[in-house]
């Protein structure tokens, strides 16, 4: 029984993580497709534990992660290609949210993914390495980026709105 | 002094990736460093506010109650320290203290039309500052403020909804985003928990009873977006009312009696603007 439930937790963490990551409409991502495609991914890792019976599940839950992160990036690469390199994700204020969650999809991809693996899944540096399929340094390095990218966002928010009430005026109208 | 801290140790610390080792050094170099412990603290800000943001579960419930007021109360000495030094931009703090002071002064003896004229300009000044100067600070909003007010008129006194005097199970029933474990304050008696429509989103409104039986309310708002402003007390609705924001929530505390809502301020470790020996308390 725990044992569905940890898999349920999973299961969640991928879709909040996917939802979280994907920017671009053209890759349907609604509650719907992120179920199936959830369902799939880790319909395939648990097979991949019945066939290993030596891997434990935290491998099986990178596997997924990393899997869906594959996913995602070949559709950017392929759009990049059908648009000449011209591949530009829907602007991240499309997606609506607080000043965080914007922030966030503001991010570049690469920096996004491995922002949300370790603050959003709670994976650790090394597993998100794996499931990013990069050396630890980079992702390291790509987490400061996104940090203090990410607090220059909120800060920046965060100064527009506390000073919106002085500078609110009425414009006198000839 | 941070700058001696590679920045990838203090993320490998946030993201709780050091072992045990590792981790108890780099604790104990916290404990040092206040500037290390401020860096903490904002990239664990950061983690629970894009937890928040995406509606992840937090990590762990954070407590008001326990170590947290702990961290809290230092937080304050130290910004107290802060206000003293003259940190504050244009030394607001002190301009109110001499306001204050100035109004507190007796009435020389003897005095004839030309002093009381001069007493009178004195204290009109002081009015000015006093009331005029807005805190160049950081500020709670103003809407949690109406929102806590008009909650605590309109359901303080109504049956909670939650009963409950544990403030870690209370707070556990309300869900991940509302989890945060009320404080306890010495003469007030935790009843229970209400939902309440907060300013923004949907809030809690954990109700308190005070030694003569009178209500006490602590409205808790998820507020992702806020920085941490210390408490400002106000009165509102025939309520006095304090409200500050932190870790990434907003709290309004509003009963009929300063001293409980001083009482509820101080157990949950708020940063008061308005500490009780700093003069007269801003209404």
């Amino acid at each position: 029984m725990s044992s569905v439930r940890e898999w349920s937790d999973d299961a969640g963490a991928l879709r909040r993580f996917g939802l979280a990551l994907v920017r671009d409409d053209r890759f349907v991502f609604d509650d719907v497709a992120a179920y199936a495609l959830i369902d799939k991914l880790f319909r395939q890792a648990s097979l991949a534990l019945v066939d290993s019976p030596g891997e434990d599940r935290r491998a099986a839950r990178v596997r997924a992660f990393g899997q869906f992160i594959r996913l995602y990036r070949r559709h950017a690469r392929r759009l990049a290609l059908d648009e000449d390199g011209g591949w530009i994700e829907t602007p991240p204020s499309a997606r609506g949210g607080g000043s965080a969650a914007v922030g966030v999809r503001s991010l570049p991809l690469e920096l996004r993914e491995a922002l949300l693996l370790v603050a959003l899944a709670g994976f650790t540096h090394c597993e998100a390495a794996e499931a990013l399929d990069l050396p630890l340094a980079v992702v390291v390095d790509r987490l400061a980026r996104a940090r203090a990218r990410l607090a220059a966002h909120m800060a920046a928010t965060r100064d527009a709105v506390a000073a919106w009430p002085q500078n609110a005026y009425l414009r006198i109208v000839k | 002094m941070t700058g001696r801290v590679d920045p990838a140790e203090t993320f490998a610390y946030v993201d709780n990736c050091l072992d045990p080792q590792a981790r108890g050094a780099f604790e104990a170099r916290l404990q040092a460093d206040p500037e290390l412990r401020r860096e903490v603290a904002r990239w664990e800000s950061q983690n629970r506010a894009i937890r928040a943001a995406f509606g992840a579960p937090p990590r762990s419930a954070l407590d008001l109650g326990g170590v947290s007021n702990e961290n809290a109360g230092r937080r304050s000495a130290e910004s107290a320290r802060s206000v003293d030094d003259g940190a504050r931009p244009f030394g607001q703090a002190q301009k109110r203290s001499a306001a204050a002071a100035a109004i507190a002064q007796p009435r020389p003896a003897g005095s004839g039309p030309t002093a009381r004229r001069l007493a009178g300009a004195v204290a009109f000044a002081a009015a000015i500052v006093w009331v005029g100067l807005p805190s160049l600070g950081p500020r709670p909003p103003a809407g949690l403020l109406a929102a806590g007010a008009a909650a605590a008129r309109a359901l303080a006194d109504l049956p909670v909804e939650f009963v409950g005097g544990d403030p870690a199970p209370l707070a556990q029933r309300l869900g991940p985003r509302l989890a945060l474990a009320p404080p306890l304050a010495p003469d007030l008696r935790l009843v229970g928990a209400r939902f309440a429509p907060g300013w923004r989103a949907t809030a809690t409104l954990y109700l308190y009873d005070d030694a003569r039986g009178e209500r006490v309310a602590l409205m808790v708002e998820p507020l992702d977006e806020f920085a941490a402003t210390p408490a400002r007390r106000g009165e509102a609705d025939g309520f006095s009312v304090a409200v500050w924001t932190g870790a990434g929530y907003g709290f309004v505390a509003a009963g009929r009696a300063d001293a409980d809502v001083a009482a509820l301020v101080a157990a949950a470790g708020a940063d008061d603007e308005f500490p009780p020996d700093s003069g007269p308390q801003r209404r």
